[in-house]
C-alpha cells in the first residue's frame, strides 16, 4: 500500500512548467551603435496651436534615454520633401565625424477633425414620460500618421522603417490636441520598442526532470 | 489489536506521501540546473545542462531544457538547435513539442514583422 501511495504521489514529478519572461528577436541590433541622434520630423500635416515637433522629438528623447544605454541627442534638420529619406549621400554627410551613431527621424501627420453622426435610440420596454428620440452626435477625432526612419549616419542606408497609422475618437468635445497626441504617441511606442528593443514577454515553458 | 500498530497503519501512509513529495534534494546536474533555472540562474543552469550533455549526449530532457535556456538569453538560433535534437532524441514528447511550437510561433512571429518592414523598404526603393 504504501508503495502504491508512493508512486502515485510522484506521478506528476517528471517536469516542472515555468513561467518566464522571454525577450522578443529585435529587428535591428542597436547594440553596435554607441548614439542615438533624434531629428525633427518632417510635418506633412499638423494640427492648430500645437509644437507637434518639439512634443515628438521630447517624448522619444525622454522614453529612448530611459531604454537604451547609449548617447541620446537631438539634432534640427531642414527637410525639402520626403525622397531625402533615401538620399543616402545627404545622411551620410550630415555627420561625418560619428562613426558609430544611428539617426531617429521620419516624417509626421496629424490631424483633428469633428465627425457628426445620428445617434438612435433604443425603445424601451415600457413607456417613459419623457421619451428620447434620435439625436445628433458630435465626436472629437484625432488621427497621428507617423513614418519612423532608423538611418546609419555612416553609410547612409534605412535600418528599419515604419509607418504607424493610429487614430482615436473623444467624446469629449474640449479634448485638446497636446492630450490626444500623448495617447496615439503612447500607442506607437509600444509597437516600435517591441520591435526595437525586443521587450520580454511572460511565456510558458516546461523543463524536464 | 495493539494500539500502537492501529496508529502507525494510520501514518505511514500520510508520512510516505509527505517524504515523497517534498522538494528533492538535487542529485544530478539536470536536477541542479533546474534548480538554478528555478531561482533565475540562467548561466549556472546552462552550464549544468551542458555538463549533462557531455555524459549523455542522447538526454533529450537536458537539450530541452538547455533550448528553455538559450530562448531566455535570446539566442535564437541555439535554443531552436537544441529544441530540434531533444525532438529527434524524444520524438513523441509532447511537453518538448509544447515548448517547441511556442518557440517557433513566436520566432515566426518576429520575421514576419521584419519581412514585412523589409518589403515596405524595398517599395519605397
Amino acid at each position: 500500500m504504501a508503495g502504491l501511495l508512493f508512486l502515485f504521489s510522484c506521478s506528476t514529478g517528471e517536469f516542472l512548467k515555468l513561467r518566464i519572461e522571454i525577450p522578443r528577436k529585435t529587428t535591428i541590433q542597436l547594440d553596435g551603435f554607441e548614439e542615438l541622434i533624434i531629428t525633427n520630423f518632417l510635418v506633412k500635416k499638423e494640427a492648430e496651436d500645437f509644437d507637434m515637433n518639439k512634443a515628438l522629438t521630447d517624448f522619444f528623447s525622454a522614453e529612448l534615454d530611459q531604454k537604451l544605454e547609449q548617447k541620446i541627442s537631438s539634432t534640427a534638420i531642414s527637410f525639402e520633401n520626403e525622397e531625402l529619406f533615401q538620399n543616402k549621400e545627404f545622411w551620410q554627410n550630415l555627420f561625418p565625424d560619428r562613426k558609430s551613431a544611428i539617426l531617429f527621424t521620419g516624417s509626421l501627420e496629424y490631424t483633428q477633425e469633428i465627425r457628426k453622426a445620428i445617434k438612435s435610440m433604443e425603445k424601451r420596454q415600457f413607456e417613459t414620460p419623457f421619451p428620447e428620440e434620435s439625436r445628433i452626435e458630435a465626436r472629437k477625432f484625432y488621427s497621428l500618421n507617423l513614418q519612423i526612419y532608423l538611418i546609419d549616419t555612416q553609410t547612409g542606408d534605412v535600418l528599419y522603417t515604419r509607418d504607424f497609422k493610429e487614430s482615436k475618437s473623444y467624446r469629449n468635445p474640449n479634448q485638446t490636441a497636446p492630450f490626444a497626441f500623448i495617447d496615439l504617441i503612447e500607442t506607437v511606442r509600444d509597437v516600435l520598442f517591441r520591435q526595437l528593443l525586443g521587450e520580454e514577454q511572460v511565456q510558458e515553458r516546461y523543463l524536464i526532470k | 489489536m495493539n494500539r500502537n500498530v492501529v496508529v502507525l497503519l494510520l501514518f505511514l501512509p500520510l508520512f510516505v506521501i509527505f517524504t515523497s513529495c517534498s522538494q528533492p534534494k538535487p542529485q544530478t546536474q539536470l536536477q541542479f540546473g533546474i534548480l538554478a533555472a528555478q531561482k533565475g540562474l540562467w548561466d549556472e543552469a546552462i552550464f549544468r545542462w551542458k555538463k549533462v550533455i557531455q555524459s549523455e549526449p542522447d538526454s533529450s530532457a537536458a537539450h530541452n531544457n538547455l533550448a528553455v535556456a538559450y530562448e531566455k538569453k535570446g539566442l535564437w538560433e541555439e535554443a531552436e538547435k537544441e529544441y530540434e535534437l531533444a525532438l529527434k532524441l524524444s520524438p513523441n514528447n509532447k511537453h518538448i513539442s509544447a515548448n517547441y511550437d511556442k518557440f517557433k510561433d513566436r520566432f515566426e512571429d518576429s520575421e514576419k514583422e521584419e519581412d514585412k518592414d523589409n518589403k515596405k523598404k524595398d517599395k519605397n526603393k
